[in-house]
């Protein structure tokens, strides 16, 4: 077995938000990934026989697909020292009361019950590998939106599921959405019918919190004609000192006429390594918009992508990345015009402090169908110290007549002219600095609904403090 | 005459080299056995496709008559202005160090191939805080039959020297095939003012490669200009490394691919030291079924604090089957820097065109006038007259 180097998962990180509770597992694999291991998880799982020949076809082809070459150095992760499944609690709970207490005790930490009270539909909160809490308002079954874990969908609604299962991401496409594919659990599914519109944000609270668990959610959202959901996902992990990681696939298909929104705030703790593939095909007049904040893990490489199939398709990126001391955030888009007359944006801000780095990566393509499409890329990059970097990778590629493509760039420091004017109203520097970096990510803030809003502005602060001199 | 260590061998003897370059063709032509073809899986290459090309097909090399130099009518003294391989025998001390030190010649297969069998190219040396008035003209073609033209140009500036020179590469006639490439080194010394321009006119069914690569010393300046029309594969590297604070290069391409052309541009603007400052304009027009791809790089190394870089590509797509990509890319370690770029494909703007036309100005004309006011940005920045001239004629004649 390789050994795994020393992470640097950051000294104040246990007491910002790191937490643990006991490990208190009713079936845990061992590590390690093999045909028996795939085969035990599809029968653990009592899956039907399409699934588990589905997983040992992708297991064939993550085997076979080398490592990327680019973006960030991956070579440290150890395929075989981890766990592939686990399962917290073998039933699903119906109500907050019935959860296990260490579980609550988790979330009490991360807030999830207060912002039900608030005014959540549904809350699908996935600890460890499997979604154990679930619940979601009578008024969104009775518009028949079915919102589960990914698990629950492939037995409930077998039909449905295999329609659009691996259609967006097929195993193949790259080596993680292959190692997804061999080792999926938990994710949220949703299916939207024609016409309807969810008024309220559907939301899932991912954590992992076994040492070296790897976790392989696999996300499915159907958006039909005309219909409307804004689907969050925030992720806090607590800390452990060996590598973990977490590799999901999310695949979304939005219908004519129809609007996605999916949101992210993904803040691992920074000895994981995430590597996700995320995807959405927008039809006729379709909105798809990804809102995608990267705060933890050590390394992430996402790029949420659309693929704009027919006339009419709008895609819109807006990416926020934040790096720290050891972190490396390769994250981006990729708008990919199919069709005529669609348009796509990307947004991305990032900061770097404390040696961290951000990357942009994004992918502009325009196939020779896609006449008269638009699409404008726009990069700001904020370096807090000397010591952290900030690369811009945009690919543009453009085949089709009568396309208009722009890409945009900067990279600048926090401007002496600002600092001077806020500390000069008697603000302190940290202050001030604090209030810059929330000012140049306010784009992506106000996009927010208002508890992650006040989340996102506070775990800024928490990684602003003592940031300067 | 095969790419073989034989013939390598008796170019360099034919004209009496020194054992150093002797050597030196050597470790570059074992590099070329050793290289493996670049393929699409490399990064640089993958937009790129070089499976057509067999450089053994092109094998008769052109030898030093395919050359010709238009000097100033005076030349200040102590300017050195002969070709290549006659400057590598009478001046060691000043070729030696630094022919290939700057364009390394194992960076690919077709580098070290240009390194082990290049043949014309100038020498210019321009001593401390000399000025020539009047550009210096290189002219390269195929003149006595020659597929392979490898001309090689390497040019010092001394301390506060300050002269304009012109690579011009020319096609005998417009559908001439065969192997061309023509790389430059340039080194400026404190001060230097040095106006550089390439214009490659090769014919039709040429495959070119360049690479051009200038380092910049404190308080230098360079204005490089490249012209792209010809050839039907073109792949040009233009870099710069900024090495003395205050340094400023001044980066710019100018193309028009037609036809089946393929263009393919790489930059580099290495920002070694702070206090630097570069400019990186490449704008081109595609017309046809043409290709260009641009990819280029800023890169600001992490002492080089209040470094001013800037990178655009500009290209306008007149035709709905010409394909542009653009990948203008950054990498900046250090925080107190200005930095930004941008990167445009689209068509002739149909407001503008509406406007011209409601003038009562026939469309084609229309377009044309567009075309040029779209290269005007760079062509009132090309460094000195004669240039100017020649690339106004040229693009002239191109647009018909």
């Amino acid at each position: 077995m390789a050994t795994v180097p020393k992470v640097d998962v950051g000294t104040d990180y246990k007491e910002k938000y790191g937490f643990f509770v006991p490990e208190d597992f009713v079936f845990k694999a061992k590590r390690g990934l093999n045909p028996e291991i795939v085969k035990e998880i599809s029968w653990m799982k009592k899956e039907p026989e399409w699934m588990l020949k589905f997983r040992l076809r992708s297991l064939e082809i993550f085997r076979k697909k080398p490592m990327p070459k680019w973006g960030a150095d991956l070579s440290v992760i150890d395929f075989e020292n981890i766990f592939y499944y686990l399962k917290a609690s073998d039933r699903q709970s119906k109500t907050w009361e019935d959860l296990p207490p260490d579980i609550k005790a988790t979330y009490d930490r991360l807030g999830v019950p207060e912002a039900e009270r608030k005014f959540l539909a549904g809350v699908s909160a996935q600890y460890e590998s499997e979604v154990v809490y679930h619940s979601l308002q009578e008024s969104l079954t009775k518009k028949g939106v079915i919102f589960t874990d990914t698990d629950s969908a492939l037995r409930d609604h077998p039909e449905l599921f295999k329609e659009y299962f691996g259609t967006v991401i097929p195993p193949a496409d790259n080596k993680f959405s292959a190692l997804n594919s061999a080792v999926w659990s938990g994710g949220s599914f949703i299916y939207v019918p024609k016409g309807v519109h969810v008024e309220v944000p559907l939301q899932a609270y991912f954590r992992i919190n076994a040492e070296n668990m790897g976790q392989f959610e696999r996300t499915l959202i159907i958006c039909d004609e005309g219909s409307f959901v804004h689907y969050i996902e925030g992720c806090t992990a607590p800390i452990y000192t060996t590598d973990s990681l977490h590799s999901a696939v999310v695949e979304i298909i939005v219908k004519r006429n129809a609007r996605c929104r999916y949101t992210t705030i993904q803040n691992w703790s920074t000895n994981v390594f995430n590597l996700v593939t995320k995807r959405a095909l927008a039809y006729g007049d379709a909105t798809m918009e990804w809102v995608d904040g990267n705060l933890g893990s050590q390394i992430t490489m996402k790029y949420p992508s659309v693929y704009l199939m027919e006339p009419g398709a709008k895609g819109d990126v807006l990416s926020v990345a934040f790096a720290g001391k050891g972190q490396h955030q390769d994250a981006g888009g990729k708008m990919i015009h199919v069709a005529p007359n669609t348009t796509s944006t990307i947004t991305s801000k990032s900061i770097s402090k404390g040696g961290g780095r951000t990357s942009y990566r994004g992918h502009i393509k325009m196939y020779p169908d896609a006449k008269n499409s638009k699409s404008f890329v726009k990069c700001d990059a904020l370096l807090l110290d000397d010591d952290s970097r900030s690369d811009t990778y945009p690919y543009n590629d453009v085949d089709a007549e009568n396309v208009t493509l722009g890409h945009e760039a900067t990279v600048s420091k926090v401007s002496d002219e600002q600092l001077f004017y806020l500390m000069s109203r008697g603000i302190t520097r940290s202050e001030a600095e604090t209030m810059i970096v929330n000012g140049f990510i306010e784009p992506f803030t106000k996009e927010l609904p208002l508890e992650y809003a006040v989340e996102l502005n506070r775990l800024i602060q928490l990684e602003m403090e003592g940031s300067v001199g | 005459m095969p790419f073989t260590l034989e013939s390598m061998e008796e170019i360099a003897s034919l004209h009496g080299e020194p054992d150093w370059l002797r050597k030196r063709r050597k470790s570059s032509f074992d590099a070329f056995e050793r290289l493996p073809m670049p393929s699409r899986i490399d990064e640089e290459w993958r937009r790129t496709d070089v499976s057509g090309f067999d450089p053994a097909q092109y094998s008769t090399l052109e030898h030093l008559n395919g050359q010709k130099l238009v000097l100033p009518s005076t030349l200040p003294p102590g300017v050195i202005l002969k070709p290549l391989r006659q400057a590598a025998q009478d001046h060691p001390e000043l070729v030696e160090p630094r022919l290939f030190s700057l364009v390394h010649a194992d960076r690919d297969r077709f580098s070290a191939l240009h390194a082990a069998f290049f043949t014309g190219g100038t020498f210019l040396y321009v001593p401390d805080g000399v000025v020539i008035n009047q550009p210096v003209i290189g002219q390269h073609f195929s003149h006595e039959g020659g597929t392979s033209v490898l001309p090689h140009t390497l040019i010092i500036a001394g301390k506060g020297a300050r002269f304009d020179y012109l690579d011009e590469y020319i096609a005998e006639h417009d559908d001439e095939a065969g192997y061309r490439s023509g790389s430059t080194e340039i080194f400026l010394g404190d001060g230097a003012q040095v106006g550089y321009v390439a214009v490659q006119k090769w014919g039709r069914n040429v495959w070119h490669f360049a690479d051009q690569r200038a380092e910049l010393k404190k308080d230098s300046t360079l204005r490089l200009l490249n012209v792209t029309l010809g050839g039907k594969f073109s792949k040009t590297r233009v870099e710069a490394s900024l090495v003395g604070e205050g340094a400023d290069a001044e980066l710019k391409a100018i193309y028009f691919a037609s036809g089946e052309q393929f263009f393919d541009f790489h930059t580099l603007q290495d920002h070694q030291v702070g206090n630097t400052r570069s400019d990186l304009l490449f704008k081109g027009a595609l017309q046809d079924t043409a290709r260009t791809v641009y990819a280029g790089l800023i890169r600001i190394e992490k002492g080089a604090a209040r470094s001013d870089a800037y990178q655009a590509n500009r290209n306008l797509v007149l035709s709905e089957h010409a394909k542009a990509t653009s990948i203008p890319m950054l990498e900046i370690d250090n925080n107190d820097v200005r930095c930004t770029h941008g990167a445009t494909v689209g068509p002739v703007d149909p407001i503008s065109m509406f406007y011209l036309q409601s003038r009562g100005i026939p469309e084609a004309t229309a377009r044309r006038m567009i075309v040029q006011g779209f290269f005007g940005q760079v062509l009132e920045r090309i460094p000195f007259e004669h240039a100017r001239a020649l690339v106004e004629a040229e693009l002239e004649a191109r647009l018909g």
